[in-house]
């Protein structure tokens, strides 16, 4: 049983966490750091409790603070989301240790594939396919510098500096000629020491012209491990997706069974409970190769629901309570895509962007999901990830998700701050991606030079117009006072008090 | 009215005009509607709904899927920022300095590395050119719009 669920998270999850608590009758706590007050997620838990101190480590990565919350308000559940704590296996024996229900799993299971190299061993011993590559034990630079060297030579190039501690693309180098291969190697160690205080690296042959296609499993504590299908997650930048769907567009009935139980047979390696994710490549040829297990909910789970039916995040707070899952067998219905609306300026190598929202209307209609974690009045702000929020689309096929695609980011307004969507737009019209040959070279590919967007003159001139007419008309007055008055629409009790003194 | 704007760094001028509730520009015609935001009709009989919103001097404009910044400049005020520095596009911490003042650059070279957002990024040269002052060294904190190099011809 559960009661009460701390979410040790902020922004678009944390919304999506206690909506799910919300449904599900739980009672919910939503911790925050000052600069987050007033944001979505606060207003959406049972109570919010302030966190103390300035800096991420001080606030949403303190562990003792965020026990003591919970042992004041009565948790007895703490689910991480994902990024912070979530892949912290000494954080998840403290929750366990505390006596509170950990929604993830162990925390053996989170330290055997949070280290990449460990995880890499395992896979092998567990027979589930590995890229080509060597771990690197040395971790002193230097000793580093010509292990990784000698090992180039046996993986071969183009090659792939991974830390062993990684993640989101953060201590992650491409190396293509020899001769930049140092520099790559102090880059990446440097990358890694300063986000995950592990400066480890390991090197891996590049496959290009390979899918990313990642398979979500579920197990639950009674025995069943199950997998809910492919999502294909190709389309990145900077080696952070942007562009995410289910079920791959190559996908067959025999491989999508063969990476299942691949898959199934990875998190059952690691006696694995709750919601995971394995990713592969997937070469051109139909081979495979595990690339990482992700022991926590994905940014990208929400296409997984959409085609499958399932409730992710439901199952995972089940699945916590020592119940058994809901989902039957697997059944996978149209199509989904989910693109990640990041505050960054696609025509300046994605640096990300800050700024107010001073309008944000979010689009509409059958088959639209928006996971936001901002709304209109928000400060973007350097202070966390420039992710806002994820609009996903669902239709019967997927020629028909992308045209609802394009149609809803055609309507989504952001002003105020730079945003990706007419990128994610002029996306959605790449010749590859409307004939599903998408691999994790597409942007660079398609924009070798960057991207820069294309309109008409007509678009152009009426721009003008409208600043114009916008100056002339004084909008930005009117705008200003309706910012200045924040109280919202006018009381109908001053009305009602003043008709009847 | 006559108003003088700056778009992907060139000076426009555009002058509406009104008539009753409509604004007229050429072959457009615009009205604000009662939430503010912008009704285009173009001669064609086509018509579209732009949004608008001031952030500074700047207008940012939605319309037909597209977001244009549109800088508000005083009519006759001299174009002020043709420094040619590098700025700092987010706060952040100065990993590395790849050059000193005085050094002759090619566009695209790797002037500093930044770090920002927990991601490193690649401050290059814009244009061929001399470096003529390097304003941070290494393990400096730097603010936004801080100038981090100046260079000249």
């Amino acid at each position: 049983m559960i009661n009460t669920v701390l979410v040790a998270n902020r922004g678009e999850i944390a919304c999506r966490i206690l909506r799910a608590c919300s449904e599900a009758g739980l009672n919910s706590i939503a911790i925050y750091a000052e600069n987050d007050a007033g944001s979505l997620f606060t207003e959406l838990a049972t109570i919010a409790v302030p966190l103390v101190g300035d800096t991420i480590g001080e606030t949403y990565l303190n562990q003792q603070q965020i026990l003591t919350i919970a042992a004041e308000h009565g948790a007895d559940a703490i689910h991480p989301g994902f990024g912070f704590l979530s892949e912290r296996a000494d954080f998840a024996q403290a929750v366990i240790d505390a006596g509170i229900n950990w929604i993830g799993p162990s925390p053996h299971a989170i330290e055997m594939m949070g280290d990449k190299m460990t995880a890499r061993m395992t896979m092998k011993a567990a027979g589930v396919p590995v890229i080509p590559g060597e771990e690197i034990e040395s971790e002193d630079e230097a000793g580093m510098i010509s292990a990784i060297v000698e090992a180039s030579e046996r993986v071969g190039y183009p090659l792939l500096l991974k830390a062993s501690s990684g993640g989101g693309g953060k201590g992650m180098r491409k190396v293509e000629d020899p001769a930049n291969l140092e520099e790559a190697i102090k880059g990446a160690r440097r990358e890694a020491i300063a986000a995950f205080g592990d400066g480890r690296v390991y090197v891996e042959r590049l496959l290009t012209g390979s899918k990313h296609v990642e398979i979500q499993v579920l197990a639950d504590t009674h025995g069943r491990t199950i997998h809910l299908g492919e999502r294909e997650c190709s389309v990145q930048r900077r080696h952070q997706k942007v562009f995410e769907e289910a079920p791959c567009p190559v996908m067959t009935d025999g491989l999508r069974a063969r990476m299942g139980e691949a898959a199934v047979m990875a998190a059952q390696a690691v006696d694995y409970v709750g919601a995971g994710t394995v990713e592969f490549l997937l070469a051109s040829n139909g081979e495979f190769f595990f690339l990482e297990m992700n022991t926590r909910i994905q940014v990208e789970h929400p296409v997984t629901e959409m085609v499958t039916g399932a409730d992710l995040v439901r199952e995972q707070l089940r699945i916590a309570a020592g119940e058994p899952m809901s989902c039957g067998n697997l059944m996978m219905r149209g199509h989904s895509i989910e693109v990640r609306l990041y505050a960054e300026d696609a025509t300046n190598n994605f640096l990300p962007a800050i700024g107010p929202l001073a309008v944000f209307r979010a689009p509409t209609g059958p088959g639209i999901r928006l996971d936001t974690g901002v709304r209109e009045g928000d400060m973007v702000t350097p202070n966390y990830d420039p992710m806002l929020a994820k609009l996903i689309v669902w239709a019967p096929s997927r020629e028909e998700a992308l045209e609802r695609m394009r149609r809803a980011l055609d309507e989504f307004v952001v002003l105020g701050t730079t945003t990706n969507i007419r990128f994610l737009r002029e996306l959605c019209d790449n010749r590859d991606v409307v004939s599903g040959r998408t691999d994790t070279t597409l942007i660079e590919r398609v924009w070798p030079n960057g991207w820069t967007p294309t309109y008409s003159d007509s678009s152009l001139d009426s721009a003008l117009m409208v600043a114009a007419v916008s100056e002339s008309a004084g909008l930005h007055r009117t705008q200003a006072q309706k910012a200045e008055s924040n109280d919202g629409p006018i009381s109908p009790f001053q009305t009602l008090n003043r008709r009847y003194p | 009215m006559m108003h003088e704007f700056k778009i992907n760094g060139e000076m426009v001028e555009v002058t509406v005009a009104r008539d009753g509730q409509d604004w007229l520009l050429g072959e457009y015609q615009a009205r604000v509607l009662t939430d503010g935001r912008i009704m285009v009709h173009t001669t064609d009989g086509r018509s579209r709904i732009a949004h608008s919103a001031k952030v500074g001097d700047v207008w940012w404009v939605h319309i037909d899927g597209h977001i244009f910044c549109i800088e508000k400049t005083e009519a006759g005020s001299a174009d002020g920022d043709s420094e040619g520095g590098m700025t700092a596009p987010m706060p952040g911490k100065i990993l590395e300095v790849k050059v000193a003042d005085g050094q002759t650059v090619e566009a695209g070279e790797l002037l500093l590395v930044m770090e920002a957002m927990k991601m490193e990024h690649r401050i290059v040269a814009p244009t061929d050119g001399v470096v003529t002052k390097v304003n941070f060294s290494m393990g400096d904190q730097v603010q936004q719009g801080d100038v981090l190099v100046e260079m000249g011809e």
